[in-house]
């Protein structure tokens, strides 16, 4: 899976926006959005909130979990902890990234905000690192980790599955003949 | 996502060979030491240190790896084969002790699969063998992993010129995208 995917998925969150123009409602496949008034607080997808900033249209408020304080108690609560502990939002690094590349004057400590989740996921990426390398050094079968996101998953996904084929490979040589499964007949 | 019109074969899994799997055809054409235990007749030519007719029985040859597993057979002895040095004992006992430091690629880059198919000729030292890739391989996962994750930007191929081909195959060619994500999140 591309890493653009991920971001593109990440663009189906809700985040609030304030617009400066006023429209009905507008009824889309996926759902209602609007009505639309100026000044007023309304909910939307990511991917609609970006459209319309970029046009100049809309301001965009932070989400609840994107402030200084809340994102270090993340990150010591992060580094405190030897497993997982549930993110601040399953999609945070796609949206910090979105967010804080086209509305980060729309939020408060921008530069602060992205070191903190920088180095959430640093955190977690080690984690998981250390997780897959003592799975595989101890050739364990099953595994199961809690409160992963989509992004960090998709990091190690190809490799590590690659890897656990070619050690299926060397281990199946230590039993000649019971590989009673034939692959595809080329 | 990636769809591809061309699919490669990939390289067999243990102890067989895919026939169509390129690796696996340029991985036979590894050599073999190896002593021949009967009488070749009118073959001389294909060794050129005698000028001999025949090739005679006891001669110590360099085969490739396909002739060596067709000619192989454990009831009518044709030819023994002796496991290349990488293989043996000595080296052995490097790979356990640290299996990162060693170039893998130099040892003939197809270190794993060769050693897979030396499981055919027999050898009593078999099951060693065997444990000894499982063993190197997972030694070397770490380093791998890093290696692979670290890619942005940088010159890797100090670290990719000491991996087998095996271990090369496990790097995720998608790794470009997400590196060009990162900096454009840290700006």
């Amino acid at each position: 899976m591309d890493p653009t995917e991920v971001e593109f998925l990440a663009e189906k969150e809700i985040v609030k926006i304030i617009p400066n123009f006023s429209l009905d409602k507008i009824y889309l496949i996926g759902g209602d959005l609007g009505p639309f008034n100026p000044g007023l607080p309304v909910q939307v997808p990511v991917w609609l909130a970006l459209n319309l900033k970029q046009r100049q249209k809309c301001r965009i408020l932070p989400p609840q979990w994107m402030d200084v304080d809340k994102l270090e108690e993340v990150r010591e609560m992060e580094r405190k902890e030897d497993s997982f502990t549930p993110p601040p939002s399953p999609y945070y690094m796609e949206l910090t990234k979105l967010l804080l590349n086209h509305a980060s004057d729309n939020i408060p400590k921008a530069d602060e905000i992205r070191t903190l989740v920088k180095d959430i996921w640093d955190t977690r990426i080690a984690k998981l690192r250390l997780s897959a390398d003592s799975f595989i050094s101890q050739q364990e079968a099953h595994a199961k980790l809690d409160n992963l996101t989509l992004m960090e998953i998709n990091t190690t996904r190809s490799f590590l599955l690659g890897s656990l084929n070619c050690m299926f490979k060397l281990r199946s040589n230590m039993q000649p003949g019971t590989s009673t499964g034939k692959g595809p007949d080329y | 996502m990636d769809s591809q019109s061309y699919l490669p074969v990939p390289p067999g899994v243990g102890m067989e060979e895919n026939f169509l799997s390129l690796d696996d055809i340029l991985l036979s054409h590894e050599r073999l030491p190896s002593r021949t235990e009967c009488l070749f007749p009118r073959l001389g030519y294909l060794e050129k240190s005698t000028d001999s007719q025949d090739i005679q029985e006891g001669t110590k040859m360099e085969l490739p790896l396909w002739l060596a597993k067709g000619l192989y057979e454990r009831k009518r002895r044709v030819v023994s084969i002796e496991l290349p040095k990488v293989y043996r004992e000595g080296w052995r006992t490097v790979f356990n002790a640290d299996p990162t430091v060693v170039d893998l690629h130099k040892m003939g880059p197809y270190y794993y699969g060769l050693g897979s198919q030396m499981l055919h000729f027999d050898s009593p030292e078999n099951p060693e063998i065997a444990q000894a890739l499982l063993q190197t391989f997972i030694g070397r996962f770490r380093r791998t992993m890093d290696s692979s994750q670290n890619a942005y930007n940088e010159d890797t191929s100090a670290l990719v010129d000491r991996l087998d081909s095996l271990e090369r195959d496990c790097q995720p060619t998608l790794l470009c995208p997400f590196y060009e994500f990162l900096p454009r999140f840290c700006k």
